[in-house]
């Protein structure tokens, strides 16, 4: 890895080290899966039989799978500040800050990090949607598309909460704000049920709500095909991320002071 | 096996040897008003052992998580081999190794796996990784551990694991804070003879922080003793013993004790029911030639037994007496208080 700048350098490892932790051990987010696989066969299956519901002439099911995609990844990376606490807690987080490598790498790398946890929950979705037989668009183009919305959102997120974890401090508070952060997110958008059918002033909180863009991504390229929508998505979770990492660089700091 | 050649060496501005740590007039006060590191100035030279001693709250890890330009300070300056802290914190970090007090290796990763990734976020080269790694395994007793997950390693192969990363990185300048902190007898003696390998056999500078008096004693070139955020006294071992007084040896004689002895033997401090206390200020020679003086003038020797100053004498001399005066119940709350927020 020598011939790599070094900033690049040190977010591989850190993402290599994450991977090689869940190749040791994945119990969590195969518990993780459980969720997302309840939504799609429980919550999708008894919605399935309204007609109508989803848009397009889609059924329910294909509907909400990119919707319940993301929110799996939604909540692999709010918590992933947790970590970065316990991290922060053992002395990893002192050990990690104190080597050569720059603080921003180390935060682009953990957010990396919570991306290869998002290509793990994705990984899931699709093969739980082949089984139960949910239709989607899986070429391999849109495939990748979708991998690199969960990677960047996976980071978008993490990174947000690795901001929170920086001010809050403890685990206990971060799994608090979590629950606290995870459902209005997840409700207030375009994950299981169209914008059109809220109400205007949830519409209006819905337009400001990353995981609609995300959602949006993600249903253009497995379901409609309609990519119009798309640079838009793009540009709105690239810069939230950026936003993000930016805070996440400056505040994590105040973890070890 | 030879240690890394680093071009960067400055030297000192008396132009002698370098100086690997120049720390003046540091200071720390946290948001709360409490003053952890008060004005504290000390040099450590390249290729010693240097102690940072004190109770717990006396401001030992805020310097080092200064010098280790991990927490910025309120006032002072710190140097790592010439280059400032403050203005070139990632330069500075490139020179050094840092093993924090809390168990700071990765549970969920082999020790092989530990090595590994630090080695790479240090930028060990390529082509000396593995070598380096298996070597610092080898040389630490951890090879046929290697890859068993960290989380079932025993807490002094933690301890060594963490040490073994400072043969892997070659760091100039290695921290330690409290190294041998809640670890059985043997694995402390195994970590002592470790990071000695590490100072004679790598050269590797070294700064360690203990509260163990004997500890200190035993692998520290130069100490400083602190209390209260400010160095209450520095100096050899040797020298620090010998301010809190000499050694004493207790003759046990039979056949009337001489109630003076030639001044460069010792002078009598006491003589009652036929044991003699002697002041000497080298103890271990004096044995011999106060026994033979003694046998000489015709008195029976029948024991001799040595007591001399230790650093917990030095400590309570310097460092307990201000504590006494100063230990408030607030001071020790605040303290406590800062220990728990920072989950040590």
């Amino acid at each position: 890895m020598s011939g790599l700048p070094r900033p690049i350098s040190s977010i591989l490892t850190i993402a290599e080290m994450e991977a090689r932790k869940l190749r040791h051990d994945s119990t969590e987010l195969w518990m993780r899966c459980v969720q997302p696989t309840l939504w799609l066969l429980v919550f999708g299956e008894v919605f399935n039989a309204i007609r109508g519901l989803a848009p397009g002439g889609f059924s329910y099911m294909q509907y909400i799978a990119p919707g319940v995609l993301a929110q799996s990844v939604l909540f692999v990376a709010i918590f992933y500040g947790i970590t970065i606490v316990w991290e922060r807690d053992i002395g990893l987080l002192t050990k990690l800050l104190s080597t050569p490598s720059s603080r921003t790498s180390i935060v682009v790398g953990k957010a990396l990090a919570a991306g290869v946890r998002g290509i793990f929950m994705g990984a899931m979705l699709f093969a739980l949607a082949v089984i139960i037989g949910v239709n989607l668009r899986f070429d391999p183009l849109d495939v990748t598309g979708v991998f690199v919305v969960v990677v960047l959102f996976a980071m978008c997120f993490s990174c947000l909460s690795m901001t929170l974890a920086s001010f809050l401090k403890t685990r206990d508070r971060m799994m608090g704000i979590g629950q606290v952060i995870t459902m209005p997110l997840f409700f207030a958008s375009n994950a299981i049920y169209p914008l059109s059918m809220m109400p205007g002033w949830l519409q209006s909180i819905a337009a400001y709500n990353p995981l609609s863009y995300v959602v949006d991504a993600i249903r253009s390229m497995l379901l409609t095909g309609d990519y119009s929508g798309l640079p838009l998505d793009i540009l709105v979770l690239f810069g939230s991320t950026v936003l993000f990492v930016a805070t996440a660089s400056i505040l994590l700091k105040r973890l070890i002071e | 096996m030879t240690a890394p050649q680093l071009q960067s060496a400055r030297i000192d501005s008396t132009g002698e040897t370098p100086l690997a740590i120049q720390v003046s007039g540091l200071t720390k006060v946290y948001p709360n008003g409490l003053a952890a590191v008060d004005n504290i100035s000390f040099d450590v030279k390249e290729g010693e052992i240097f102690g940072l001693l004190g109770p717990n709250g006396a401001g030992k890890t805020t310097t080092i998580k200064m010098v280790t330009t991990l927490t910025p300070p309120t006032a002072g300056s710190a140097k790592v081999f010439g280059i400032d802290v403050a203005s070139s914190p990632q330069r500075v970090r490139q020179m050094l190794g840092f093993v924090p007090q809390a168990v700071s290796v990765d549970g969920d990763l082999t020790g092989y796996e530990n090595l590994l990734i630090f080695a790479k976020l240090f930028f060990v080269d390529r082509d000396q990784r593995n070598e380096r790694i298996h070597e610092a395994l080898d040389l630490f007793g951890l090879s046929d551990r290697a890859d068993d997950l960290v989380k079932h390693y025993s807490g002094g192969m933690m301890r060594r694991l963490e040490i073994a990363q400072a043969l892997v990185n070659r760091p100039r300048l290695l921290f330690l804070d409290e190294p041998s902190i809640g670890l059985d007898p043997y694995s402390r003696l195994q970590v002592i003879e470790h990071i000695r390998k590490l100072n004679q056999g790598f050269g590797t500078t070294i700064l360690l922080t203990t509260h163990d008096m004997a500890e200190a004693d035993e692998l520290c070139d130069r100490l400083a003793i602190m209390n209260l955020g400010k160095i209450a006294v520095s100096g050899g071992p040797r020298e620090l013993k010998r301010t809190v007084g000499g050694d004493v040896l207790t003759v046990a004689v039979s056949g009337g004790a001489p109630a003076s002895l030639p001044p460069e033997l010792g002078t009598v401090v006491s003589t009652e029911q036929g044991t003699m206390k002697i002041l000497t200020v080298d103890g271990e020679r004096a044995i011999p030639r106060v026994t033979e003086y003694l046998e000489r003038t015709g008195v029976v020797v029948e024991s001799v037994s040595l007591s001399r100053p230790t650093l917990d004498d030095v400590f309570m001399k310097y460092a307990k007496t201000s504590l006494q005066q100063e230990g408030t119940y607030r001071q020790t709350r605040s303290e406590r208080r800062a220990i728990v927020r920072h989950g040590r």
